[in-house]
């Protein structure tokens, strides 16, 4: 039967459809962290750098065609006219649906329009979003209309298309804006991308392009559509928009490695490596072939080769505004992101949902120029023809869906995306060398000790579900804050009691005229005389005040710092050495590494036979 | 700038001990840390919005710098993000749509994203400003601090201080303050003895403000707006002219145009040919 081709493409996109709807759904109900790739440190992934991105892109066909055949009346170009039109609408569609996706609190768009910040690219780009989508509307809304025959529809149709020129500029002016402030986004981000795609003229390097992107998006877009519906193919339209669209793209290679020069980049373009790899071959794959295959007048006339230029020239600009939005940020962050299979299928879900909209437009409305692409589908779909395509295409969907929710990770199915951690029990024996204080010295830690005392059901998570960076447990001065803090330890209301037959408050308050406090009382000693035993090994640096006694580091640092200055000359009594716990309770061993612990396993029982 | 906040860390001072983590959390009311996928190594969270750093045997305190022209403030489109006139760059939930532009946009990394929920927001640390620095108060962290290795003040008073200590200290210190005019200074301020590069993101970073980046770009906004306006306007005026005096010539002439149906919309063609 005809139309093969037709209905295996249309099965294959509404299968990724279902997919897509399905995996949107556990998106919205678990959140972006268990069913993306997404990191803190990349926190704008595919969904950005292709579907916002690459949608916006391949949109700049509707301008660019718009303004050839009604500002420069170039009347031969009418006939892909509408198509161009329709992507534009469906390409801005895609990446508000994509944003939809993309965004935390996707509900909360409409603050958009109520908080202004003027500032922002960002802002800038959302408003020329919304407004451009609502021109679309209205370029596009005759195409819909014309098929009715009613009179208010009628008149609806004869008022839009008065103002058809009008809108075209509209939309030309916002197109402008929006394709160049795609680029402006990026210039806040001079710590995340590559200088070989960083400058300040990245907007205009957008615009310029978005409109050979454009031009060529069109002719891909005709080339295909004829090639889907067993049609022939405009050749002789399609190669003067080639033309066009070689010049656009040496002015754009020129000014691109003009802007490197004069930055005095452009040397390390032959530095090798990653991003001069990927500058290369972006350049290759975006202007220099197809540009080459556009220029000469032989390729340029000939289906296969102008195919191949088109497309590749689609694929290089999209693929030049996928580096900016992510793949020229890969060393300099040095992100692991990859996007997840999730991602994708909702990237592709979208766009397919965008073409089957495209070929349902095709086939019932005047959008080419040969009228519905299907013949005897002009009118609206009647129920007999329409439901064999119907069920065919809820099967493929639910396939799809059904799909796509056996294959999604149990972490987005439980909403709790962990790192993996065995659990097991201390391997270590009931004492175990660690690296409590996170500086790869380890210290002897008597785990059995600490699990006793801490008791619950959650004692194991008091310490070791607290990430820290290198070990997964909590550092040792976490809950050992009190030994850094001088502590009372005296007590007023016992010797209160004890000297109220005696001279009572004069005993310790000897000055009446002073305030009783701290700084003008007896020091401790003064009657605790026999504190301090005549043979004791250390003596305090300085005799003791009422009140406070020092905290078990400072007591313990005192003592380190005494010996240290009488039998060392003083040379280790600096204070970040005597500060750690470690300079004392070291028996730092030297294999240990605190990333991974379990490799110390055989050497510490080892050590610890010895210690025994 | 003068009665702007701000907090002076000195990394020669720091022991290490993570009491401000610990005061932060305390501060803010901060939840569990999970080890959840997304985290980087450096211990920020959306639950953990002060950190300390180990390298080289120092201690560098993490915390958000608070710039005095911040990155996200110009960066986020509904104005989530505000400096106050006390210092602090403070977050607004109620406004937030969660396009994380913010994140992408922050030269030290520091906004970090509740990725875990359905409905998430953007988490940072704020320098306390609703619940002490607003009313008076130091922040968490600063007030946690045993050996006052981290502490706050003026900016200008703190800067003052800073400079005072390298002066009586060149040995201990690098002659300069990070924080002094890095992206055009910030709240924050560090005194080390060491570069402090393992608190910025990316490519290393100069003294222009980021939001200066954009400005040049959006102030073009609108000249390019009614420019592109004008521009397509007076083309399209012109050929239409141009079109319509050579029909007027060829009728004048007696020769018969080719297109018979020239004046009007120029849409008129296409429809025309259609029901034709």
């Amino acid at each position: 039967m005809k139309m093969k081709r037709l209905k295996t493409v249309k099965s294959i996109l509404w299968a990724l459809v279902g997919a897509a709807f399905a995996i949107a759904v556990f998106r919205f109900w678990r959140g972006l962290g268990p069913t993306t790739a997404l990191t803190d440190l990349t926190p704008w992934g595919f969904w950005i750098g292709f579907d916002v991105m690459g949608g916006v892109a391949l949109a700049a066909g509707g301008f660019v065609v718009a303004a050839t055949v009604y500002v420069f009346h170039l009347e031969r170009y009418r006939p892909i006219l509408r198509p161009a039109v329709l992507t534009a609408f469906l390409g801005y569609a895609a990446v508000v649906v994509g944003l939809m996706f993309d965004l935390g609190l996707p509900w909360s768009i409409w603050h958009m329009i109520v908080f202004w910040n003027p500032h922002s690219p960002l802002f800038e780009v959302g408003w020329c979003v919304m407004l451009y989508l609502t021109v679309l509307l209205l370029e596009f809304l005759p195409v819909i209309l014309e098929m009715s025959k009613h009179p208010v529809v009628a008149a609806v149709h004869h008022t839009l298309h008065k103002f058809t020129v009008p809108l075209v500029i509209l939309g030309i002016m916002l197109s402008s804006l929006h394709q160049s402030s795609l680029g402006s986004l990026f210039l806040i981000m001079p710590h995340r991308l590559d200088p070989l795609w960083y400058t300040p003229i990245l907007p205009i390097l957008f615009f310029i392009s978005a409109v050979a992107l454009g031009l060529m998006m069109v002719t891909t877009e005709s080339l295909f559509s004829a090639w889907l519906y067993e049609e022939e193919y405009e050749l002789d339209l399609l190669q003067g928009l080639g033309r066009v669209a070689a010049g656009v793209l040496w002015f754009y290679l020129a000014v691109r490695l003009g802007d490197l020069a004069y930055r005095g980049t452009l040397p390390h373009v032959l530095d090798g490596g990653y991003g001069p790899t990927l500058f290369l071959i972006e350049i290759l794959v975006s202007v220099i072939i197809p540009a080459t295959l556009l220029t000469i007048p032989a390729t340029r006339k000939r289906m296969k080769t102008l195919a191949i230029a088109a497309g590749m020239t689609v694929f290089g600009m999209v693929f030049y505004r996928i580096d900016v939005g992510g793949l020229a940020m890969i060393e300099t962050t040095g992100t692991r992101y990859i996007p997840s299979w999730t991602e994708l299928t909702v990237s592709f879900g979208i766009v397919a949902g965008a073409a089957l909209v495209f070929f349902w437009i095709a086939e019932h409305f005047h959008l080419m120029h040969g009228g519905p692409m299907v013949k005897g589908r002009e009118t609206l779909p009647d129920i007999k023809t329409f439901r064999p395509r119907l069920i065919r295409g809820a099967v493929m969907f639910v396939g799809g869906a059904a799909l796509a929710t056996a294959l999604l990770p149990g972490t987005a199915l439980d909403g709790y995306p962990v790192v993996a951690q065995t659990v097991h029990r201390t391997g270590y024996g009931d004492v175990m060398i660690l690296d409590g204080n996170r500086n790869d010295k380890g210290v002897r830690f008597d785990h059995k000790a600490h699990a006793d005392i801490v008791e619950g059901t959650d004692k194991c998570a008091y310490c070791h579900h607290m990430v820290k960076p290198g070990a997964q447990a909590t550092g040792c001065a976490e809950c050992h804050t009190d030994e850094h803090l001088p502590t009372s330890i005296f007590n007023h209301r016992l010797h209160q009691d004890l000297l109220a037959q005696g001279p009572g408050c004069l005993t310790c308050h000897e000055d009446t005229t002073k305030p009783k406090d701290l700084e003008h009382s007896k020091p401790c000693l003064d009657c605790h005389d026999s504190m301090i035993p005549a043979g004791a090994a250390f003596k305090p640096l300085a005799a003791p005040s009422i009140g406070l006694a020092p905290g078990y580091m400072d007591a313990m640092h005192g003592l380190c710092l005494r010996c240290h200055t009488e039998q060392d000359g003083g040379h280790s009594t600096d204070a970040p050495t005597l500060a750690r716990c470690s300079t004392c309770h070291s028996e730092a061993v030297k294999a240990f590494d605190p990333m991974h612990p379990d490799k110390r396993l055989p050497d510490v029982k080892k050590d610890d036979a010895k210690a025994d | 700038m003068s009665g702007q906040k701000g907090i002076l860390t000195d990394v020669t001072k720091c022991i290490g001990c993570e009491r401000c983590v610990q005061s932060c959390r305390m501060a803010n009311n901060l939840g569990t840390v999970l080890p959840f996928r997304w985290l980087l190594d450096d211990g920020l969270s959306a639950v953990r919005w002060c950190s300390v750093l180990r390298k080289d045997n120092k201690f560098v305190r993490k915390q958000c710098m608070h710039c005095l022209q911040p990155a996200c403030v110009s960066a986020c489109p509904v104005g989530a993000l505000q400096k106050t006139a006390e210092g602090p760059v403070i977050y607004d939930s109620g406004k937030c749509l969660g396009c994380r532009y913010c994140m992408m946009s922050c030269p030290f990394g520091i906004p970090r994203y509740d990725w875990e929920s359905a409905v998430p927001f953007v988490r940072k640390c704020q320098m306390c400003y609703q619940g002490r620095v607003s009313k008076g108060v130091q922040p968490g962290c600063t007030a946690g601090c045993p050996v006052g290795a981290t502490i706050f003040g003026d900016r200008d008073e703190l800067l003052a201080e800073a400079h005072k200590r390298i002066a009586e200290n060149p040995d201990r210190y690098l002659p300069t303050v990070f924080g002094e005019s890095e992206v055009g200074g910030t709240s924050v301020l560090y005194l080390a003895p060491m570069h402090l590069d393992i608190l910025t993101l990316g490519n290393k970073l100069d003294e222009r403000p980021m939001p200066g980046r954009t400005a040049t770009a959006m102030s073009a906004v609108p000249i390019v707006f009614v420019g592109m306006g004008a521009l397509m306007t007076s083309v399209y005026w012109i050929i239409e002219r141009r079109m319509k005096n050579e029909r007027d010539r060829a009728a004048k002439n007696g020769t018969l145009p080719t297109s018979t149906h020239g004046h009007g919309a120029a849409g008129h063609h296409h429809d025309d040919g259609k029901e034709g």
